[in-house]
Order: structure tokens, then sequence, then C-alpha cells
């Protein structure tokens, strides 16, 4: 019996030891993956997956023009009063951006995730089956005008505008055209400048006409208009445009509505989508509605009030309410989801109105879009411009139909600043327009890279 | 035939037992207090003939007539010899005291997969017995292991109960990784992961909380790279030894002890009261060229008129409420700890069981913890032991909010002086509607610390189990082969009620439960043969292999309209349907190790040991798996040589160095993959999914591996009645993983990286002398110890890549890693009041810029120490421990909002020494609402200043501990082997320069990085616990 039992024993303990030195022996055992993500090498196989990763890109553009980008920009010009309850808004009203400001730091951030995504895509073509040549050059000519429109936006934002310097060597933002870790320093605003361009030509070479709601040839068409507009290039501004506005595609709203509800409305040549269950609108809802809050965050300047109070058969008064003291804004109310357009139609007929003032050239087209946009706004025939306007009567009614159409859109602030280039004694708020606080401070983590230069801060109050 | 054998056999027995009776020598063996020595050897060695002395110290050796020399052994006592003549028939009563050793050296000391002889260690390693651990009550068994280690730095978390000490063995030589020595209990690495609850509630996970002190027999601290080199991986940050108690003498002996005490903050905080606050706000707003009453946040609003505002102050002037004094109390401590030790030839066990509650001086917290535990030893046969270690523990933590979640916290902070606990009659609104009924509670920021710790319910509780089995097999001799499996079994739920009455918006309350557990297997195997040459050369040689793995898993459950939390409401449990679950995904690690040791003794003076480890991690990709650790070590017993014969003084003295290779790899499991989002993560954009990438890969991830070199001298002096032991080391880490805050324009926010090297050097020295040795005993023990910590080099990146949570510290160059990085303050102008700062260049300013921010000191202290001294007359001892910390400073992060802009926080009453009219020479400027008025940005009252850095060293009478051992007589009578009683005190008193609480701070941690980064930045911080405890201890 205890013979047995100590044989029995033995050879079990054999076998342990047997067992501990094989178990001990595996490679296999140290191999473990995360179970809730994915594996990029397993992320990234159908062309499903490609089209699904490329909607992440304009996932959040949604997030950021949603109002987000619009407002902040809005709020450097003098289109708005000091904003209610909200610190962060006053410091960018106040051009007092620091890199702790977490209101611009998210907005910088959230621009480069979009870059990030798209670049991803971008070196793993080759990691997708079943992908064809047109479908790949299709959403690499969509990636690359995702990546253009971010870095414009970033750099009218986070960086004297072009034309600050004579050859614009002045610091831009960093050119992200790679997915890496590497932290980089700023380019300058003129390479920036170019590399925007180069995304853009092969944007507007290689989208489809029509891509749903998506990018598509006539939005990168526009988005170069706005580029070459900013760099006085008025020729090239008015050409791309003209195209864009001579495509047929899109057509001026009747109403002074473009913010519709489940359409995309029909000047809007590149926007955002919201649905009842997906809402991409916050940031206009959120702070500008009037007609559910007593004190919204947002109000315009007493001035705007001012100005299309002049002129009382004027319809875009219906778009602010006078309350005591406040200016209310009165457009968004009513509505709890709506689509975005971030370019549209009125914008580029007045871009290519103004392009031709300066060009003197083509007047009778320049006033022609004036007038089309005065009729809907006056009634037909009303208030409209004199057809023998001189350039510089073009000019000014471009650019005041271009400040009223644009009320609460952020484009503002980017004309003025180009009127500052040009040599205008442009102010805004009492603040000069090229004042250090007009650039917004990049946020801290930017300077983990050794010689990031940051923006100086203040300077305009 | 039958008859002659059966003769035969009788007159051979009746020699036998003739020669039975014959002649013996008996007595008893005894140490110097008289008392017995069990299992003493007494051996007649030309022989080899001995016994074993019996239970109560007796023995009796039978002999044949003659002379011998019989010597009486015992381990740790001085060998005796003694000669006798045995005539025939005689029975010789030789009665024997032995004279302790000089303990130091010839003790056993644990280390890797074995013992060593202390003198044949070459390594550096302290040992610290578990009786000095049961000796003083502390939250959590490591923290008395403060001053007690040379280069061993222990800081206590605070006083709430359950909390962990924060110890750094040689310094920090890690950043992101994790920095905390590994923790090993009977040879399994248990888990320990700081930040399974975050930091919920402003306290981290405590790993070591639930382990039983009077289950440790020992704990060996593994310092330089010959010692850790064993346990290569992971050892770069010092390896703790944990051994827990065996049965191990012959017997049976019943353990019983119990301990009542009373734990009392160490300090208190010293708000304002009523009328100061309302004062200072006051002058605050007049200086803001404010007219009337200044409105007082939650009674009156800036925008109030005149008459609301003075309405509202008359009101508050009449409350007077002292928050730190409603949520502090005396705690009351009890523990009781039962065990027997049995031991007999083939067996030994030790079980014990333990329940200890301990409050701390928070009303509403304590951790109670009940503990059982059986080691068993069993020969099985003369080749084959098993040994068997199995715990179990429960340990309940009822907690409470400290430091920025509320308690005491919001008691030094946002619970103004006028606030009252309750209404006391009711409030109405203006058309004459009860708002609020008379004995509600007064909330603020929704909450009020006497109602969150009355009505909120909320318990950690641990459910732990540690075991581990092992074989020894010695098939044939000097070859012992064993082979181990452990499990560390862990179960945490935290459950949190948030009850009605405090949200606002709903009479029942919500529940939250958050549950962990993890499994943690450890499987090893070892050969160990030892091969003596000759007499001169003597062999030792280890080959091993390891295994580990852990599995996490965790869910969560989110319930609500309930009345009461998960452990209280049944239903709720059985019904988990009506919860919202969240599953946590498992996450899993695993190391690999095959490992090797030699040891050479030549002629007993001179220690060779080499050891090599390959470890294998699942953190690393394939590349960079498997990381090399070898070391290798020598000593010179240099008191064995001839030429020291003479010299008498030196009892021993021996010169050791050794040079290894450490690794670390204490990262998140999961680090190196580049991962996208799950399939269906929900986000839509146009009605259609994305996919979108959340980590870039680092397949290059590595091991950080830290290569040191280490010298010592030990030395005894006068028959060991000093000894003494200095040691120099250099520590360069390299590789040092990183989780680099990158720049945002990379479109994602961490990277994990190898990058820095961090160098740590220092010198440690210890001394313990016997001053006294007489009836009347004194000995001191001292030591103290020098680090010098340095950042050397992060790469390409800035220090703004690596930051330490909330806590503005950073890593920088040529700085200690735990550096602070602020704007240096100047002074307070005398003219106008205003604070003035110096500017990167040294200018003085009156503007605030966060890009003025530099180093402005550090938390890592220059000497670190204890001293004890213990004495004993007759039946009495006495013990006093101080521990000390010079050099280091604290920042206070609360000051900030404490002793600054005047908002809606308490202050403390140093602001009573500030700027009132020009000409006064202040320490604070004159007060303010205005944060501007500071310079600061408008809307962030955040006052990141030097100001509140201050020095920190200290001296701290730890533990004083007076004991009675009722002598021998007495106890024999009723059977007794000892019985003790005792009385103690920690923590009764510091000295310091430190204005705030306490300048032995743990706060809470975000994650490993910001543990590594922010030594000795408090916010909110409760203080340490002062206790008083009466122990009566007693074993049959």
């Amino acid at each position: 019996m205890k013979a047995m039992k100590i044989t029995f024993i033995s050879k079990s303990i054999a076998t342990l030891a047997v067992a501990a030195f094989v178990i001990t022996g595996c490679d296999k055992m140290l191999e473990f993956e995360p179970g809730d993500v994915i594996i990029a090498a397993d992320a990234l196989q159908t062309a499903d997956d490609a089209q699904r990763l490329l909607n992440s890109n304009y996932d959040v553009l949604a997030n950021l023009y949603d109002g987000r980008v619009q407002n902040c920009a809005e709020l450097l010009s003098s289109n708005l009063a000091i904003p209610e309850n909200n610190n962060e808004f006053v410091s960018v009203y106040n051009r007092e951006t620091n890199f702790f400001t977490s209101y611009t730091n998210g907005i910088y951030t959230d621009f480069y995730r979009a870059i990030y995504r798209g670049n991803v895509l971008l070196e793993n073509f080759d990691l997708i089956e079943g992908l064809s040549i047109s479908e790949q050059t299709r959403m690499e000519a969509e990636v690359r005008f995702i990546r253009a429109l971010c870095h414009f936006q970033i750099v009218r934002l986070w960086a004297q505008p072009y034309g600050y310097t004579p050859n614009n060597s002045h610091l831009g933002i960093p050119i992200r055209d790679g997915a890496s870790q590497e932290p980089l320093p700023r380019n300058t605003v003129a390479e920036v400048y170019d590399f925007i361009q180069e995304d853009l030509t092969f944007a507007f070479d290689n989208l489809p006409f029509t891509n749903g709601v998506y990018a598509n040839r006539s939005s990168a068409a526009a988005v170069i208009a706005q580029v070459h507009f900013l760099k006085q290039e008025f020729m090239l501004a008015g050409n791309y445009a003209g195209e864009v506005i001579n495509s047929g595609l899109f057509t001026l709203e009747e109403d002074l509505d473009r913010y519709e509800e489940g359409i995309i409305s029909t000047e809007s040549i590149f926007g955002i989508v919201s649905n009842p269950l997906d809402v991409r609108n916050e940031g206009f809802r959120d702070n500008y509605r009037s007609d559910n809050n007593p004190s919204p965050t947002l109000t315009f300047a007493q001035d705007i009030a001012n100005v299309l109070g002049q002129n009382p058969s004027d319809n875009r008064n219906s778009w602010y309410q006078q309350d005591g003291g406040l200016v209310k804004v009165t457009r968004f109310n009513e509505k709890e989801f709506y689509n975005i357009p971030i370019i549209h139609l009125t914008e580029l007929m007045l871009i290519r109105a103004e392009a031709l003032g300066e060009q003197n050239n083509e007047l009778d087209q320049a006033i022609g879009y004036i007038n089309l946009i005065r009729d809907r706004a006056f009634g037909e025939g009303f208030n409209d411009l004199d057809p023998n306007s001189t350039a510089e009567e073009v000019i000014e009614a471009a650019r005041l139909e271009f400040f009223k159409e644009t009320l609460c859109e952020g484009k503002l602030i980017d004309q003025l600043k180009r009127r500052g280039t040009m040599g205008e004694n442009i102010t805004v708020r009492s603040a000069p327009w090229d004042c250090p606080g007009m650039a917004i401070q990049f946020p801290n983590g930017e300077t983990s890279a050794a010689g990031f230069i940051l923006n100086d801060e203040g300077g305009c109050n | 035939m039958r008859p002659i054998k059966a003769l035969t056999t009788l007159l051979l027995l009746l020699l036998c037992i003739h020669s039975m009776q014959a002649q013996s020598v008996k007595g008893k063996v005894t140490d110097s207090d008289g008392g017995e020595l069990p299992g003493a050897t007494v051996i007649v060695p030309s022989s080899q003939k001995g016994v074993f002395t019996g239970i109560d110290g007796n023995y009796e050796l039978e002999l044949e007539p003659g002379t011998y020399k019989i010597e009486f052994k015992f381990i740790g006592f001085e060998t005796q010899a003694k000669e006798i003549t045995l005539a025939a028939n005689e029975t010789k009563v030789i009665n024997v005291t032995l004279k302790e050793d000089a303990v130091f050296l010839d003790d056993v000391v644990v280390v890797g997969y074995g013992v060593q002889r202390r003198r044949e260690v070459t390594g550096s390693i302290s040992k610290i017995d578990g009786k000095e651990i049961m000796a003083m009550p502390t939250p959590s068994f490591e923290a008395a292991l403060q001053g007690q280690a040379a280069g061993v730095q222990v800081t206590q978390g605070s006083g709430v109960a359950g909390s962990g000490s924060l110890i750094r063995v040689r310094g920090v030589a890690s950043v992101s990784a994790g920095g905390d020595p590994l923790y090993v209990v009977d040879g399994i690495p248990i888990t320990q992961d700081y930040f399974l609850r975050n930091n919920s509630g402003a306290l981290n996970n405590n790993p070591l909380a639930s382990i039983n002190p009077n289950d440790i027999e020992s704990v060996e601290i593994l310092k330089d790279a010959s010692a850790t080199g064993i346990y290569g991986s992971r050892g770069a940050n010092g390896v703790i030894l944990i051994t827990t108690k065996r049965g191990t003498q012959k017997g049976t002996k019943y353990e019983f002890s119990t301990r009542i005490g009373m734990s009392t903050p160490a300090s208190l905080p010293n708000m304002l009261n009523t009328e100061q606050y309302l004062q200072l706000r006051q002058e605050a707003w007049e200086n803001d060229g404010g007219t009337g009453n200044v409105w007082l946040p939650n009674f009156s609003t800036a925008s109030d008129d005149a008459e609301t505002r003075a309405l509202a102050f008359q009101r508050a002037k009449g409350i007077n409420t002292d928050w730190v004094d409603r949520t502090v109390a005396n705690g009351f401590k009890q523990n009781y700890n039962f065990a027997v030790r049995k031991g007999g030839e083939k067996y030994g066990l030790y079980a014990g069981v333990s329940y200890d509650d301990n409050s701390s001086f928070l009303i509403g917290n304590s951790y109670e913890r009940i503990s059982a535990r059986i080691n068993a030893d069993y020969t099985v046969n003369k080749w084959m032991k098993l040994m068997f270690s199995g715990s179990m523990s429960r340990g309940i933590n009822n907690k409470v909010d400290v430091a920025w979640s509320g308690g005491l916290g919001a008691a030094m902070s946002t619970a103004l002086p006028y606030y009252p606990i309750t209404y006391d009659e009711d409030e109405l609104d203006a058309e004459g509607n009860v708002i609020n009924e008379e004995g509600e509670y007064f909330l603020f920021n929704g909450t009020n610390p006497v109602a969150s710790q009355s009505l909120k319910k909320w318990r950690s509780t641990e459910d732990r189990s540690i075991n581990n089995l092992t074989a020894i097999l010695t098939p044939i001799e000097n070859l012992t082969i064993r082979l181990s499996g452990g499990f560390d079994f862990m179960h945490l739920r935290e459950d949190i009620y948030n009850p009605g009455a405090l949200s606002q918006s709903s009479d029942l309350g919500s529940t939250n439960r958050f549950a962990n557990y993890i499994l943690n297997w450890n499987y090893s195997g070892t050969a160990n043969y030892l091969w003596q040459v000759t007499d001169d050369h003597k062999f030792n040689f280890l080959v091993g292999s390891e295994f580990q793995q852990s599995n996490s898993y965790g869910y969560d459950l989110f319930f609500q309209d309930v009345t009461g939390p998960v452990y209280l409401v049944d239903s709720l449990a059985e019904n988990i349907d009506n919860a919202v679950q969240t599953q946590n995904n498992p996450s899993q690690w695993s190391f690999l190790s095959y490992f090797g040791r030699v040891n050479y003794t030549l002629k007993n003076k001179y220690v060779f040991q080499g050891t090599a480890r390959v470890d294998g991690s699942s953190r690393f990709g394939r590349n960079n798996r498997y990381g090399f650790f070898p070391s290798i070590s020598a000593g010179w017993i240099v008191s064995e040589e001839s030429f020291m014969a003479g010299i008498e003084k030196i009892s021993f003295l021996k010169i050791r160095t050794s040079y290894g290779i450490t690794g670390n790899a204490a990262i998140p499991d999961y680090a190196r993959f580049g991962t996208f989002s799950q399939q269906d993560n929900g986000v839509l954009y146009n009605g259609e999914p994305i996919t979108f990438p959340m980590q870039l890969a680092n397949p290059n991830l590595r091991w950080e591996t830290s290569r040191t070199w280490d010298a010592a001298i030990e030395m005894g002096l006068f028959n060991d009645r000093i000894t003494f032991e200095l040691a120099a080391y250099h520590k360069m880490s390299s590789d040092v993983l990183l989780n680099v805050n990158v720049p945002p324009s990379t479109g994602f926010t961490n990277y994990w990286d190898n990058v820095a090297q961090i160098l740590n050097r220092g010198v440690e020295f210890g001394i313990k002398s016997r001053n006294l040795v007489g009836a009347f005993k004194w000995t001191t023990d001292f030591n103290i110890a020098r680090n010098y910590n340095e950042l050397v080099d992060i790469g390409n990146y800035t220090p703004d890549a690596v930051s330490g949570g909330t806590n503005d510290s950073r890593v920088i160059v040529g700085k200690p890693v735990g550096s602070f990085f602020l704007v240096e303050f100047s002074h307070v102008d005398q003219q106008s009041g205003l604070p003035v700062y110096f500017d990167l260049n040294g200018n003085e300013t009156y503007d605030y810029d966060n890009a003025n921010r530099k180093y402005v000191g550090d938390g890592l202290p220059d000497f670190v120490g204890g001293i004890t001294n213990s004495f004993s007359y007759k039946d009495f001892d006495m013990s006093i421990l101080m521990t000390y910390s010079i050099g280091a400073k604290i920042f206070d992060s609360s000051s900030k909002r404490q002793l600054g802009v005047v908002t809606d926080w308490n202050m403390r009453d140093e602001i009573l020494d500030h700027w009132t009219q020009p000409g006064d020479n202040a320490t604070f400027p004159g007060l303010t609402l205005d944060e501007t008025n500071y310079g600061l940005p408008s809307g962030f009252p955040w006052w990141n200043t030097d100001l509140f850095v201050y020095d920190a060293s200290y001296i701290r009478l730890r533990n004083i501990a007076i004991g009675y051992n009722i002598p021998n007589a007495h106890i024999k009578k009723k059977n007794f082997d000892s019985f003790r009683i005792a009385f103690n005190v920690t923590n009764l008193f510091t000295l310091t320069n430190f204005p705030g609480l306490d300048p032995e701070v743990v706060r809470d941690f975000e994650n490993a990085q910001d543990r590594n980064l922010s030594p000795n930045v408090t916010y909110l911080t409760p203080p340490q616990e002062r206790s008083y405890n009466f122990s009566i201890s007693m074993s049959i």
C-alpha cells in the first residue's frame, strides 16, 4: 500500500515537474491582445473599413463646425457683445487666450485629430483589399480636402494672416502630412499655404462632381477660391468662385434661412448634417437661442442692430431682437437640429463680386451678384446697386453684404485681417488687427516639442 | 532450543535495561534570561550522538561511561562545550546557559529563491523582524518599515484607515512606469495595483491593506542588483520579500494577543472662524472698491442690492460652524490575534486567525480586517517535503470623502464657517412657499460634510487569498528541487450610495458598484545543488524557471431610484438586470523567466556570486520581449584572514561589492499596440458608421533597465557589540519608459516610449550599538541614507512632455524627478500691497505669467533615516523610534486657494498676516476678490507660485513603546510561556518648520506617473494619525 502510494506520489511529482518545465517553455503564453479595441492590423482590411475611417474624419469636422469653430472666429470680430456666463468665450473675446484655455485648445486638438485620421488612411491603402483605383483616388481626394480644410482653418486662427510679412516667413502652424508621434515645430505661413494648395489641387482634380453630403469638386473649388482671396490673388479667386457659381449645381436660398432641417440647403457647397438622433449644431443652438433662454450666451453687438436698423426694410433685421440693452439673436430660434453649410453660394458670389471689383473687371457681373443678394434681403428691385457703380462702390457694397450675410458664421474676421494686410487701418473693438492676441495661443502640449515657439499674448486691450 | 533463546533474550534485555538506567547526562538548557531553549542540540561531536532539548529545555543524553566533550548548540547563540566524565551508573546534571550570538552575522537571510547566511551575502539586503512590525500599529503593515532600513524611504499616506505608504528603495528610477518595489509574499509576486479604482474619493487602492501583520515572520528588502538580480525583471526598484510564520519548533504553542487603542489626528488645520472670515472678506470687498456688506457665497450674490447683502451678512454673523470639529473624532481600534504553532518530527503547522478593526480619526472611516492563515509543512519521506501557505482575508473599508472629495477636505476648503449644518427654521421663497424645511441639511455645491457622512453609504470590500504550495525534493544528497505553484486572488468591490437628499433632483438615491477581480498565478521550478569540492571550495548552483500570469476582470453596476447600496439592499443584488451594467474588458499580462545563480565560497573567506536571468514580458513586442539581466558580486570576509587574528577589537570585517542589471516593465498591458475603436462603437455620422484610430503603435517598446554598482563595508567591533555597515551605490537607469504627452498636433494625446535616463547615487550608513549590556540594557540602532537623484536625459522631449497630473511638477533635465515647476514669488510690495513675481530673467514683475514657471525645489529629501533606542531592565523594556527626513520640500497645492484670492473657500489663519496699508511688510498681499489684481487671468484664481513651497524637514517621535514581561516564575504556575503587557504611542510629536498639516504626506495620485513625479505634494490631504495603544500578548 505504502509502496504504491509512494510510486503514485513520485509519479505525480515527476509529471508536475515535466509539466512545469514544458509550460514554462512556451512563448505563446506571452501574447495577449486587448479585448475592447481592435489591433491596427486587423482594423483596416476591406473597402468598408476604409470608408468608415474616412467617415470618421467627417465626424470630427461635424463636431467642430457645429458652431464651435464659427463662434470662436466670431468672438474675435466686432459682431458680438461680451459673452455671458462663459469665461472661456470671454478669454477669446478679450483676445487673451493662453495655453490653458481649454475651449481653443479643444478646437486645435480636434482639427489635428481629423488630420491624423486622414493620414492614417493615406498610409494604409495597401492594407486594404478589394479597393478599386477609382475608389481609392476618391478617398484620397476627400482626405486631402479635409486635411487642407483643417490646416487652412487652424492657420487662420492660430497665426497672423497671410500678408502679415512680405514673404510670409512669419510663423504659422505645424504641418502634419504623416501619422507619427514626432513633435514638430511651426512651419512658416508661406509653407502652410503651399501645402494647403497642393492638397486642394489634388482634391479639385480628383473629387467627383457629386458625392452625397461629402466633399466634392465644387467644395474644393470653393475653398481654393477662399484661399486665393485671402492671398489677394483676386483673379484666381474670382475664377474658382465663378466655376462653382456657374456649375448650376447651387442656387441661392429663397428665404434668408440657410440652416435647414432635414434637407441640405440649395446654396450649401460643403457642410455638415444633423438628424434628430445625431445633432451636430449645438455650438449655434445652445449659445445663440433666445426663445428658450432669457440670457443667451452670445448676442450681437449693439452696432449690428444699429447698422442693420438703418434700413428697416432689410429683412435681415428679423435675425435679431432688441431687448433692453441686449441684441438677442433670433435666427436660430425654434429649431432643434439643422444642417450647417460651411461654405455657401452667397459667400462665393460676394467673393467673386469683390474680386472682380478689385480687378475692376466685369463689374456688371459683380453688381448682378450683389443685387441678387439684396433682392432676397430687401425684396425684388429694392435697394439695388446702381449699374454704373465704380469699382470702389462695388467693393464697398460687396463688403457690406458680406458683413451682413455672414453674421454668426465667423467669416468676417479673416476679411478684416486681409484688409489690414492690404494697408487699411483696421481696428476691431479698438484693437489693431495684428495685435498679438488676435492669434490664438497654442495649447501647452505643443511645447513638448523642443524649439516650438508660442504666440505672444495680449497687446490688444 | 527455544528455552535457551528465550533466556538469552531475557538476559540481553536485562542487560539493556540495566544499561539504560546506567549513566546519562541530563539537565536544562536556558538562555541568559532564564527562558528555556526547546529544540537546542546536545551533541557529542566525536560520536555524533546527540539529542534535542524538549519543550521545557530539558534533555537527557545516555552515554557509556567515559570522558566526553559535549556541545550545546542553538541557532543565534554561542555554542558551549562542557567536558564531563561519566562513571558507571552515574547521572550527571549539567545545566547550561547559552549566550546570544552576534545575531547580525550568523543570521539566516531570505534571498530570492532561497536563504543565505548573512555573513556570506554579497548583496545589499536589510532584514526586519516581524516583531518590529507588530510593535507599532499602522493602517497598513508596510508603514512599520519606516526608519528600519537604510536607503529605504517609507512615507505613510495619511491617517485615513487603510491608506498605503509610498516606498522608495534607493530613490526613484522610473517616471511613467511603476516606481514601487516588487512585493513578494512567500515567493509570489503579488498583485499590486494602486489604481484599480483610480483615485476615487481621493484615495488610491492599497494592495497591501489586507495582509495581516501578525502573520509576518520577517521582511527582507533587497536593494542592489546582486540581491534583486535574481528577480531581474521588475527588480529595478527594489524587492520586498515577506515571509510568513511557520510552525518550526517541536511541540504545541498557542499564542494570543490583543490590542486596543485610540486614534487621534496628529495635527488639525487652522481654519478661520466666521468672525475672521467675514472680516477678511469684507476687507477684500472694500479693497476692490465695493460698498456696503460684501456678498457671501450661497447667502447672497455679487449682483444683489445693498440691502439684500446686508441682510445676508447679518444672518451669517450669527452662525459659526466648526466643520473640522464635525468631521473629526477619536477613533477606536481593536485587534485580536490567535495562533497555534505545532511542530513534530514530520510536520510543522502555523494556524492563525485575526480580527482587526481600525477606526481612524475621521468620523465614519474605518478599516476592518478578518483574516486566517494556515502554513503547513509536511515531510513525506526523507527526500520529499511539502510546504503549504494559505491565507484568506476580508478587508472592509468604510470610506468617507477626504481631500478634494469632501469631508475633512471640505472643512479645509469649501465649507465656510457661516454655513449652518441644518436649517434652524423653514426657509421661504418670495411667494412664501417653503423651499427648505427646518432640520434639512444646508447644502453647498450639492453637499455638506456632515450630511454626506451620515447619508452617503460607501464601502470597499476586498476579499483576498494568497496561497502557495511548494514541493521540496532532495532525490540525492546536496540536490534540492523546489516546485512551487502560487495563486493570489483579489476581489474588490466598491459600493457607493448617493442619497436623494444630496442630489436635489429626486427623493430616491442611486448606487454604484465597481467590481474588480484579479487572478494571479505563479509557477516556478528551481534546482539547487551544493557542491563542497573540498573544505576550502564550496559551490552552490541554482537554475530555475518561472511563469506568472495575471488576469483582471471588472464590471460596473449602476442602479437608479434605490434606497441604499448593494450590500444593504438585498433586492438589488438579486435583480442585477435592473442595473445599467458595464463590463470592463479583461486585461492580461504574463512573464516567463529563466534564471541561474552560482555561489562560490573559497576558504570561507572569499565569496563570489553570479546570477543571470532572462525575462520575457507580454507587454513588449516580439523584437524586444526578452531582457537579459545579469549580475556579479564578491565579498571578502577580512576578519577571517590570519593577519586579522591579532586585532581583537575588530570581531568582524567584510567588504563587498556588486554590479548588475535589473529591469522594469510596469506599464499598462497593451501600451505597445496600435489600436482602433471597436466596430460597433455606436458613433454615426450622416447615418453611417465610423471607425477611428486610438493609440499609435510602438513596436519598439522595451524593458527599462538599471545598472547598479554597489560597494559596502560591514564591521563588528568589540565582539560585535557595535556593528555597522557603510554602503555606497550608483544606479543609472536607461530606456526609462515615458508616457509622453505628445503635442496635440499629432492628433492623439499620449505615446509610450523608452526615452529617459535617470541617475540615483548615494550612501547608506547603519550602526547598531549595544551600549549597555548589564542588568540595564541599552541598544541604539541608527541609520541614515543620502540619495542624489537626477534626471539625466529626456531625449528630444521638453519638460512639458511629461507632467505630474494636476500637481505642477515636471521632469527637468539636470534636476530630480519630482521637481516643482512654478512661478517664483518675490515679495509683497510695501506700497501697493500687490504680489511681485520674478520672470525667467530674474527681473521683478507684477505680471503673473505661466511662461515664467521654473524649477523651485523638489520633494526629494537629502537625508532620511531612523534612530531606535531600546532599553530593558529586568522585566521591563522600552523602545523609542524616531524617524527623520531632512531637506525635502513640500508643495502645499491647496494653499493657493486657502491663502490666495478670497473666493468661496475658507482660509487658514496665516492669512491674517496680510498687507493692509502702505508701509506694511507682510507675507501675504492685500486681500481681494478679483484674481486679476494678483496678475492672474480672469476666471482662474489658481495661484501657482512657490510661496507655497515649504521646507518639510522633520524629526518625529514615531513610536514609543513600554512593555512588561511577567517573569517566568509567575507565569510558569499557570503554564504560560510568556506574558507581556505593553503600551505604545505613535507619532507622539514632530519637530518641523512646515506650517501645514503634516510634513509627511502621500496624496492621492491619478496614475503611476503622477505617483513618481509628485512626491511631497499635498492637496487637502488629511494628517497622520496619532494612536495610543495598550496590548497584551501571551503564549502557552
